[in-house]
C-alpha cells in the first residue's frame, strides 16, 4: 500500500511536469505568433528612420501540437496517479483537498483536450492549461500528511454518494474553467480584431456548451449534496456557507443561461457573467479556507 | 411606403385595470425581469454566504469606517429575512406565470408547426444553402428526406403555388424540458415550507443503553438503545459510531435497526440519525424494604457538578419517591486542574448525592461513594452501581416535505438534461416549381447556435458528395469570414 501511494505520487509529479511544459507550449502558441520587425531606412540626406512593424505570422503550429501531446501525457499520468491511489485506499480517491485537486487536474485536462479535438482550436489551452497547472501547483503546497491514505471520518463514509457528489463537482468545475477561457477569448476577440483567434461565434458556442454540461452537473452536486446531507445530518439544506456559495455559483450560471436569449445582454455581458461565475467557482472550491461549517474537513 | 391610417374604431378602448393586469403579466413573463430577479437573489445569497466567513471582518479591518456595517452584516441572517422570502415568492410567481404563458405556443409549434416560408426568410437566415440539381429535383428531395430521417428529423411538406415548402425539425419535445425544471424550483420551495410547517425535529434526543425514551412530538413512539459501540483505528481516529435501536409504537415493537452516521433509521416519515454519544452508568435504587424504585441507565456528561467541573455528571429524577439523585463520575483527565477536583474519585467509582425534592432544597444532600459492582446506602436508599454503559444522542426528524423535494430533484436534473442534450433543431426550405428553374433552397433556424450551423453545413456537404448537384452555402453571420463563405462544387 505504501508503495502504491508513493508510485501514485511519482505519477502526479510526472503529470505536473508535463502540464507545466504543456502550459508553456500553449501560451507560446497563442501569443508568440506576433513577430516584431524593425526596419532601418536611411535617407539620401543621411537621416535614419527606424520603422517597427508587428506581424502575425504563421509558424508556431508545432508548439500547439507539442502542447496537445504534453497535455495527453498529463491526462495519462494523472489518471495513473488517481488509479494507484484508489487501489491503495480501496475507494475512489476524492475525499481531501489533495485528492480532489488531483482529480480536478485530470478532469480539466481531459475535458479541455476533448473540446480541442471537437472544435479544432488550440488557443483556449493558453488559459485552461495554466489554470490546471495552478491547481497542480496548489497540490504541492498542501501539507505532506494529506498525501498519506487515511481512513475516512464517519460523516464521509458514504462511498457511492460521496463519489457521485464530488465527481460531479469536479466535472462542473472543469467545464466552467473551459467556459471561462472561452469567455476571456471572446472578450478579447469580440470585435474580430485579433485575426488569429477563433471567431466569437465559435467561442460563444464553446462557452455555452461547456456550461450546458457544467450547469446540470452543478445542479447534481446540489441535489446529491442534499441527499447526503439528509442522510448524514438529518436536513437536506442547512444554509451552510459551502452550500450557499455553491448555490451562488449556480445562480450566476442561471443568469448566464437566461441572458443568452436577451438582446443587450448576449455577447459581452454574457461573457462577463461567465468570468464572474468562474470567480464564484474558485471561491466555492477554496471555501474551506474562509468558512467553518459542515464542510470543514478535507485537511485544510 | 404607403401611408396607413388606422381608424379610431379599430382600436378598442381598454379598461385601465386591464392595462395594469397586462403590464403585471408581462413583467412576470419577461426574461429581462427574471435576469434581474435572479441576479438580486444571487447577491443576497452571496451576502448570506460571506456572513459565514471571515471576509466581512477583513473588509472591516481594511476599511475601519465600514465596521458598523460589518457588525450588522454578521448580525443579519438574510436567509431568514422578509426580503429574501419575498424575492423567492416573486420568482415562484414569475415561473408559474411564465409557464402558463409559454405552454400553448410551444405546444402548437410542436404539434402544428408553420410549414410555409418565404424566399426572403431563407435569404436573410444566418446560414442558408441553394442546391441546383443536375437531373431532377426529385432525386435531391428524396436524398434530403432520407438524410433528414437518418438524422432523426421530422419532415413536413406543403404545396403552395406549385412550390413545395418544407419544414424539418428534431427534438421538438426537448423544449418542454424547461417546464419540469422550472416547476421543480417551485416544488423545492413548497417542500421546504411543508417541512417547516408540518415537520418536527429534536436535535438532542438522548437514550442510554438499556433504557427506553419517549419521543416528545405527540406520537406514541419510543426508542430503546440496546447497545452502543464506538470503534477507532490504531491512530485513534474514529471509525464508526453504532447504535442498536428498537422502536416501539405504544407497547408494540415496530422496528429494530443498527444505525451509524450515514445510515439512519426511518419509520413512516420519522428518521433517526446518529449524532453523538457519551458515558452512562447502570444503576439500581432500592428502598430499605428491598423494593426496587429505579433500575436503568443514567447518562453522564450532560451536566457538570461543582464538586468537580471537569468530571461527567448526570441527574436522575425519582418523582415516585420525591428524590433527585445526582451522579458524578471520575475525572477522565485528573492531571488537568487537579485543584478543582474535590472528590478524588478513582476509576470505577461514582459520587452520589441524594436530594429531597419535596422540601425545595432546604434539607442538605446526602452523599456517598460507590464502586462498580457495589452498593452504597444513602438517605435510606441503596444505590447499586451495576456497570459502566454509554448513551447515544440521536437527531430525530420528521419532514413530510422530503418526497416533494425528491420529486423536484428528479424533475430538475431530468429537465435540464432534456433541454441541453436534445436541442430543438429546425430547417426550412422551398423546392421550386417543376416548370421554372429547378432549385432547392434551405435555411437553418440557428441564430447564435454555432453547432446547429455546423450540422446544417454537414448535411448539405453530404448531399453534395452523393449527387451530381451544385450547392452553395451562404453564411451571413460573422463566422462566414473564417470558413469558406461559399462552397461550390460541380
Amino acid at each position: 500500500m505504501e508503495a502504491l501511494v508513493k508510485l501514485s505520487f511519482y505519477c502526479f509529479t510526472a503529470a505536473t511536469i508535463s502540464l507545466a511544459l504543456s502550459a508553456l507550449a500553449y501560451v507560446g502558441f497563442a501569443v508568440a505568433r506576433i513577430r516584431i520587425r524593425q526596419t532601418s531606412l536611411t535617407t539620401p540626406q543621411g537621416q535614419t528612420f527606424t520603422a517597427t512593424t508587428a506581424e502575425y505570422g504563421v509558424g508556431y503550429e508545432g508548439l500547439g501540437r507539442f502542447g496537445s501531446l504534453l497535455l495527453w501525457f498529463t491526462v495519462v499520468f494523472a489518471a495513473l496517479a488517481i488509479l494507484l491511489r484508489g487501489l491503495a485506499a480501496d475507494r475512489v480517491p476524492i475525499s481531501n483537498m489533495y485528492e480532489f485537486s488531483m482529480a480536478f487536474v485530470f478532469t480539466a485536462s481531459l475535458f479541455y483536450a476533448a473540446v480541442e479535438r471537437k472544435y479544432e482550436v488550440k488557443h483556449l489551452g493558453a488559459i485552461v492549461v495554466p489554470i490546471a497547472l495552478g491547481m497542480a501547483i496548489y497540490v504541492w503546497t498542501l501539507p505532506a500528511r494529506l498525501r498519506e491514505v487515511d481512513d475516512l471520518i464517519p460523516a464521509l463514509q458514504y462511498n457511492t454518494l460521496m463519489t457521485a457528489h464530488v465527481s460531479s463537482a469536479i466535472l462542473a468545475y472543469a467545464t466552467f474553467a473551459v467556459s471561462f477561457a472561452a469567455a476571456v477569448l471572446f472578450l478579447i476577440n469580440q470585435k474580430r480584431r485579433v485575426s488569429w483567434l477563433p471567431s466569437p461565434e465559435m467561442l460563444d458556442d464553446i462557452a455555452y456548451r461547456s456550461v450546458t454540461i457544467g450547469f446540470p452537473m452543478l445542479s447534481l452536486v446540489l441535489v446529491l449534496g442534499s441527499i447526503w446531507a439528509y442522510r448524514a445530518w438529518g436536513t437536506y439544506w442547512s444554509w451552510d456557507p459551502k452550500e450557499t456559495s455553491a448555490l451562488f455559483t449556480w445562480l450566476v450560471y442561471a443568469v448566464y443561461l437566461h441572458t443568452r436569449s436577451l438582446r443587450g445582454w448576449r455577447g459581452q455581458r454574457s461573457a462577463i457573467i461567465l468570468l464572474l461565475g468562474f470567480a464564484a467557482t474558485i471561491f466555492t472550491y477554496y471555501g474551506n479556507y474562509f468558512f467553518g461549517g459542515l464542510h470543514a474537513y478535507g485537511g485544510v | 411606403m404607403a401611408e396607413l391610417t388606422i381608424p379610431q374604431t379599430m382600436t378598442p378602448k381598454r379598461h385601465p385595470g386591464e392595462i395594469a393586469i397586462d403590464r403585471v403579466w408581462r413583467f412576470f413573463c419577461s426574461v429581462r425581469a427574471a435576469v434581474w430577479e435572479v441576479s438580486v437573489l444571487a447577491v443576497m445569497v452571496l451576502i448570506g454566504t460571506l456572513r459565514g466567513s471571515s471576509v466581512p471582518n477583513t473588509i472591516g479591518e481594511l476599511l475601519p469606517f465600514t465596521q458598523p456595517l460589518v457588525d450588522r452584516w454578521y448580525a443579519y441572517d438574510i436567509f431568514k429575512s422578509l426580503p429574501f422570502a419575498g424575492l423567492l415568492a416573486l420568482l415562484s410567481i414569475a415561473i408559474a406565470v411564465c409557464t402558463i404563458n409559454r405552454v400553448p405556443g410551444i405546444w402548437s409549434s410542436i404539434t402544428d408547426p408553420t410549414v410555409v416560408t418565404s424566399r426572403g426568410f431563407i435569404a436573410s437566415a444566418d446560414v442558408s444553402a441553394t442546391i441546383t440539381p443536375a437531373t431532377g429535383a426529385d432525386d435531391v428531395t428524396g436524398l434530403l428526406r432520407a438524410h433528414l430521417k437518418a438524422r432523426r428529423y421530422r419532415v413536413v411538406e406543403q404545396e403552395l403555388n406549385g412550390d413545395t415548402h418544407l419544414y424539418a425539425d428534431k427534438n421538438r419535445f426537448g423544449k418542454l424540458g424547461t417546464f419540469p425544471f422550472h416547476l421543480a424550483l417551485i416544488m423545492v420551495l413548497v417542500g421546504g415550507i411543508v417541512g417547516a410547517r408540518y415537520g418536527f425535529r429534536d436535535d438532542e434526543f438522548i437514550v442510554a443503553e438499556g433504557s427506553t425514551e419517549q419521543l416528545l412530538n405527540g406520537t406514541s413512539l419510543s426508542v430503546r438503545l440496546e447497545d452502543f459501540q464506538d470503534s477507532y483505528n490504531p491512530l485513534g481516529a474514529p471509525m464508526e459510531y453504532r447504535s442498536d435501536l428498537v422502536l416501539y409504537d405504544g407497547d408494540e415493537e415496530v422496528k429494530r435497526q443498527s444505525i451509524t452516521v450515514n445510515n439512519p433509521m426511518t419509520y413512516d416519515s420519522v428518521v433517526f440519525y446518529q449524532t453523538s454519544f457519551g458515558p452512562a452508568v447502570s444503576l439500581i435504587v432500592t428502598d430499605l424494604s428491598g423494593t426496587v424504585v429505579y433500575d436503568g441507565t443514567v447518562p453522564l456528561g450532560r451536566y457538570t457538578a461543582k464538586e468537580n467541573p471537569d468530571a461527567p455528571a448526570g441527574v436522575l429524577d425519582l418523582p415516585n419517591i420525591g428524590q433527585r439523585l445526582i451522579v458524578v463520575g471520575p475525572d477522565a483527565n485528573p492531571a488537568i486542574d487537579p485543584e478543582k477536583d474535590t472528590l478524588g474519585l478513582l476509576s470505577g467509582e461514582l459520587h452520589l448525592q441524594l436530594r429531597d425534592t419535596t422540601t425545595a432544597g432546604t434539607a442538605p444532600a446526602q452523599t456517598g461513594t460507590v464502586a462498580v459492582g457495589d452498593g452504597a446506602t444513602i438517605g435510606g436508599y441503596t444505590v447499586t452501581f451495576v456497570r459502566d454503559r454509554q448513551w447515544t444522542m440521536l437527531q430525530v426528524a420528521s419532514n413530510p416535505g422530503i418526497p416533494i423535494f425528491w420529486a423536484a430533484a428528479f424533475m430538475m436534473i431530468g429537465g435540464l438534461g432534456i433541454v441541453f442534450y436534445f436541442p430543438h433543431r429546425r430547417i426550412r426550405g422551398i423546392v421550386s416549381s417543376a416548370s421554372g428553374p429547378q432549385e432547392i433552397q434551405l435555411a437553418a433556424l440557428a441564430k447564435r447556435d454555432w453547432s446547429a450551423k455546423r450540422s446544417f453545413e454537414q448535411l448539405i456537404e453530404d448531399i453534395d458528395r452523393e449527387l451530381p448537384v451544385t450547392t452553395r452555402i451562404t453564411r451571413r453571420d460573422g463566422d462566414a469570414r473564417e470558413r469558406p463563405a461559399a462552397l461550390v462544387s460541380a
